[in-house]
Order: structure tokens, then sequence, then C-alpha cells
């Protein structure tokens, strides 16, 4: 029963990370401007936040939609909601109207204000269900299963 | 007794060979690891090259002449106020903004009142089928480096005029150089410029400096320096005061 909310989570942190990375592949600067109006990072680094971010969250999506090294994956995810909840807050406490990004675009945003609540909400149930696969890699319909008989393991357990 | 020595040697032997099995499993399983954690680091690394390589923000560029860094001054450069327009061709609110305040600022600028720094970007390519936001916007550039900015203006109102709606196909390039020519450049050197996009790269690196500016969308406004937060409808009020408040 567990494993089988595991894959439900597997499935559906994973779509999320592949179609919001992949929707921000086709157009580089755009994400580079879209980490930037955060106004958060120093700008030495912003351009390889931009340029890696959609790359990483595809790579993430895909190893939890095929549960590959599972937990690894999910802590990466569950790092990556958290980084994400402290910039949209962190917008929404300085009064900026950004569209977070999240999903391409990016920039300034007016309903911006009305729209963070929301945003915060899903990375936050997103984040959750990241949480559970850290503590629970399900191993139902899993690259883990079929290549290590099991959840990946810690290789220093072995 | 030698039966029950010979019984404790199978059970260590049977013992043994658990044991190296367990091993053998365990070393084939870091093997497996490894691989696919290197192949990862391939895939993400190889991404991040093409991602990068994709950006070519910042690169060099051919820039126009009478340019003051990315920005058309427009108007006296003794006028007491300095408005400034970040703007994109195909934004419908920057269409809005000017055709709200566009003909009080050309008087404005007419009688040495105010001069416009007109910051041309170009982000939304993707509402236009044939990329009109960056063909429109290095056309502006090449009018503005064949004939200046008085026909530059000309150009910026012609295309917010005639600007397509999002989501539909732009005019063609014959199209902008025939506007090119209403404005006042020749028509030989702005069909070259147009046909070949020579002012792309620098186009981008106006839309990068935009970002780097704090200028996160169209039509942004600074006045005096000091950039206007808030609605459209707070740019529009902003400009209205600069140029002498009233409506």
């Amino acid at each position: 029963m567990r494993d089988w909310v595991g894959l439900l989570a597997r499935v559906v942190t994973g779509g999320v990370w592949v179609v919001a990375g992949a929707l921000k592949l086709p157009d580089p600067a755009a994400s580079v401007r879209a980490v930037r109006a955060y106004d958060l990072l120093p700008e030495a680094i912003v351009p390889t936040v931009g340029h890696l971010l959609p790359v990483v969250e595809v790579v993430v999506g895909l190893l939890l939609l095929v549960g590959l090294l599972t937990r690894p994956a999910a802590v990466v995810s569950s790092l990556l909601f958290v980084a994400f909840i402290v910039g949209i807050s962190a917008a929404w406490a300085r009064g900026m109207s950004i569209d977070c990004g999240c999903f391409g675009g990016g920039g300034f945003d007016a309903d911006a204000r009305e729209k963070y609540p929301w945003e915060i909400a899903r990375d936050v149930g997103l984040l959750a269900a990241s949480a559970w696969l850290v503590v629970r890699p399900s191993a139902r319909l899993s690259l883990d299963r079929r290549l290590f008989g099991g959840a990946t393991p810690n290789p220093r357990s072995t | 007794m030698g039966k029950k020595a010979a019984q404790e040697s199978r059970t260590a032997r049977a013992a043994e060979v658990l044991e190296s099995q367990r091993r053998e499993e365990s070393r084939r399983r870091r093997t497996t690891i490894t691989a696919v954690v290197a192949a990862l680091v391939v895939v993400v690394g190889l991404g991040y090259l093409v991602s990068s390589t994709l950006d070519s923000s910042g690169e060099a560029a051919a820039a126009p002449g009478g340019m003051d860094g990315y920005a058309v001054t427009v108007g006296d450069e003794d006028a007491p106020t300095t408005l400034a327009f970040y703007e994109d061709p195909q934004c419908p609110i920057c269409q809005q903004f000017e055709s709200e305040i566009g003909d009080d600022v050309a008087a404005a600028v007419e009688a040495g009142e105010v001069k416009v720094d007109y910051h041309v970007v170009s982000f939304l390519d993707d509402a236009s089928r044939n990329e009109w936001s960056s063909r429109a916007a290095n056309a502006l550039m090449v009018v503005q480096d064949l004939a200046g900015p008085d026909a530059f203006v000309a150009m910026h109102d012609l295309l917010y005029d005639n600007q397509p709606a999002e989501g539909t196909a732009g005019p063609s390039d014959a199209q902008l150089v025939a506007w090119a020519v209403e404005a006042g450049a020749p028509e030989a050197p702005a069909r070259q410029g147009i046909e070949s996009g020579r002012f792309d790269q620098f186009v981008v690196n106006a839309t990068d400096q935009m970002s780097k500016d704090g200028v996160n969308g169209t039509p942004t406004v600074f006045v005096d320096g000091e950039k206007v937060d808030g609605t459209p409808a707070d740019s529009v009020a902003a400009v209205r005061e600069a140029l002498g408040g009233g409506s």
C-alpha cells in the first residue's frame, strides 16, 4: 500500500519536473532572466544557475518517473522545492510582482501577488511528496528494483 | 566427534560461499550505481553545455551608431527631465502605453522639456508566428543606425500603430523595409540590415541588460533614473506627472 503511495508521489513529482524543465529548455536566456528577477543570487552565478536548472529539473524528473536512484533524486527534488519556496516567499515579502518562472516565462506579472500563495502551496505539496520518497523510496515499477532488487541501496551499508 | 566436526566444517563452507556471493552481489551493485551516476553527470554536463551555447547573451555585437549604451536618446540633451522606456515591439501593453502618452511625450520632447531614452528589447518572439518581436527590434536599430533618432521615433510610432496581435504572424521584412524608408532611412542599406538581422545580437544583449537593470517586463518607465514600480496605469500616471501633471 505504502509502495503505491510512493509510486503516485514519483509520477506526480517526476511529471511536474519534466514538464517544468522541458518548457524552459528552448529559451535559456529567458531562464537566466527569470532567475535574475528574484534578485537573490549574486550576478556571477546567475547565468550558470539559469542554464543548469532546466537540465537538472528534467533529469531529476526522469529519474523519479522511472524510479532510478529514487532516494538521491528525491533528496535533490526536496532541496529544489525548498529553494523555490524560499525564493517565492522572498519575492512576496519584498512586494515584488514577478512571474515565478516555474514553467518558463518569468518577469513582471501584474497578478503575481495573488498567485504567490497558490504557488507556495503547490511547492509545499510537492516537497511533501519528495520528502516521502526520501524516507520510503518506492520500488514499485522501478528500475531500482530491476537493477538492485529493491530501493536504491546505500553503498556503505551493503 | 568426527561427525560433528565434519558438520561444522560443512556449515562454515556454506557460510563462506554465502558470504562471497553476498560480496559479489554488493560489488555488482556498486559498479551499477557508479555507472549510472557517471552517465547522469555526463547527461547533465552535456545539457548544460547545450543550454549555455544556445544562450548568446553578451556575445560581441555590432552596435548601431549614435547609441548611448543600449538606449536611443530622443530630444534635447539639456532637457530638465529624462524619461527611459523599456519596450518590446510585440508587447500589447506597450502599444496601449504609447497610445496613451505618445503624443504628449512627443510634444514635450519638441518643447525641449524632456528627453527620452528608448531601450528596445525583445523577448516576445514566442507570441509571434514569425519572430516579429526580434525582427521589428532589429529594424528599429537599423533605422537608428542609418538615419538617427528622429527617424527612429517615426519608425517606433509606425510599428506600434501597426502592431500585430499576439499569436499571429507579423508583417514581412518587405513591409519593415517600406516603413523604414517612410521613417527616413535609405532603402538599400535598410533592406540589407533588416533582411540580414544586422543588429539581432545587439538586441539580445540589450534584453540581457534590461534584466540586469532590474527591469522584468515591458513597458517599464524610469523618471530621472528612478524606476516606476506598479501597474501599467502607474507608469502612465508617472509619465503624465513628469510631463507637468494633469492629463
